[in-house]
């Protein structure tokens, strides 16, 4: 039986990778990183990743 | 002819509030009030327990329940036979005794109990995220739990500093490809075998590397503080450049051309100051990550400060175009007042302060 995948891990890496992506861009000088900016998308990750592990829990 | 007599049922007694014998711990007070509220009595045990590390009312509310409650099994005579004197007299020794309690040591022990049970349960927490254990079983499963939750807590403020630290270095674009990679394990493991371990980590290590990026902190330059008093336009340099300390570009002493003077600042972390002659018009464009920014009469100040200025000034004078850019802290630019002076610990000026002086040598 195929086993069906971690919606907590698929959330929270493609989380985990937007941030690192955003990190890349203002790294390689493409955007220009501030807090108006990393602290929603911050909070959207968290918020995200928070849902999904509440979503997948075993009630 | 049928005669139906009707028997009066009597009044229930009222319930008795007693201290219970069966299931008690101590003196069987939480166990006779959870059987009089029918609850379960380790919510009053839990209640009696956090009022005793919070000022210690537990001990005092638990002792005062223990003399005036009637023990189950005498509670038939307990009332009539229960010395009033004894009673009223135990109450006061207890309060006299609990008075130094509640005051002095009673907000010790919170001090210490309060941040202890805010840890272990961000302990137990991050370790439900972690591994779905949640907090079950007895009190050594949920500290042993709580210990390793905080443990993850612990690696990942090491990493987050690391973080923090690489990116303030240069090392930004290393960080994000780590992040990236992380992310993708995180993923790709989804589909495999799960490796939720590695999500919090990598969350510190964006998030730090990322209000380093965010804030502009830039650790070229160096540590310590620096003064700088150039004595002529020959002797400016490019770019004053310091990662974290105070920097101080005085310019008074400087003599500057007609005409647009370029100063770039870099500060990551710190106090920066600009002080200039009376007869030069400032032009300012600066960002502070956090922080503030003091220009003259302006003053902005919180996260994401952007402070643009550019003033015109008459060809014979001289325009300093001042280009800053500081991580966090503060950015000031003034005359030679009495507070923005070159001696150490004396630019306590509060936020309606003008010593700074006034941006009058621009044209109007």
């Amino acid at each position: 039986m195929r086993r069906s995948p971690d919606i907590t891990s698929l959330v929270s890496g493609l989380c985990v990778a937007a941030l690192g992506v955003l990190l890349l861009l203002d790294g390689t000088g493409t955007f220009d990183l501030r807090f108006n900016v990393l602290a929603p998308a911050t909070c959207a990750a968290i918020g995200a990743i928070l849902l999904a592990s509440g979503m997948s829990r075993p009630r | 002819m049928n005669e139906t007599t009707t028997q009066e049922q009597p009044p229930p007694e009222p319930r008795r509030l007693t201290r219970a014998r069966a299931g008690r711990l101590v003196g069987g007070v939480c166990a006779g009030l959870g059987r009089y509220f029918n609850v379960d009595p380790i919510i009053f045990r839990i209640g009696a327990i956090v009022l005793t590390l919070i000022g210690g009312a537990g001990i005092l509310a638990y002792l005062a329940a223990l003399l005036l409650i009637p023990a189950e099994d005498s509670a038939e005579d307990a009332p009539a036979g229960r010395n009033r004197w004894l009673v009223i007299g135990g109450l006061i020794v207890l309060l006299c005794i609990s008075f130094p309690f509640l005051l002095g040591g009673g907000l010790l022990v919170a001090g210490l109990a309060i941040p202890l049970a805010v840890l272990v349960a961000t302990g137990v927490l991050v370790w439900w995220f972690v591994s779905g254990e949640g907090p079950a079983g007895d009190a050594g499963d949920v500290a042993k739990r709580a210990a390793l939750g905080l443990g993850i807590l612990f690696v990942c403020g090491v990493i987050a500093i690391g973080g923090a630290w690489a990116a303030a270095a240069g090392g930004e674009t290393v960080v994000a490809i780590t992040v990236i990679l992380a992310g993708v394990a995180i993923l790709v493991g989804g589909f495999m075998r799960p490796v939720r371990w590695l999500v919090l980590p990598a969350v510190a290590l964006a998030l730090s590397a990322g209000t380093v990026s965010a804030a502009g902190i830039d650790l070229d330059g160096g540590v310590g503080d620096r003064d700088y008093r150039p004595t002529s336009a020959l002797d400016l340099r490019d770019k004053y450049e310091l990662g974290i300390g105070e920097l101080i570009v005085d310019l008074r002493q400087t003599d500057l051309p007609p005409g647009d003077v370029p100063l770039a600042i870099d500060l990551g972390v710190g106090d920066a100051r600009v002080i200039v002659p009376e007869d030069v018009c400032v032009a300012t464009d600066a960002q502070v990550g956090v922080g503030e920014i003091r220009t003259f009469e302006q003053h902005n100040e919180g996260v994401d400060v952007d402070y643009d200025d550019l003033p015109d000034a008459a060809p014979s004078t001289t325009r300093l175009l001042v280009k800053a850019e500081v991580g966090v802290g503060s950015l000031r630019i003034g005359q030679s007042g009495t507070d923005l002076d070159l001696d150490r610990g004396h630019f306590d000026f509060g936020p309606n302060d003008t010593e700074l002086g006034e941006n009058s040598a621009c044209a109007t």
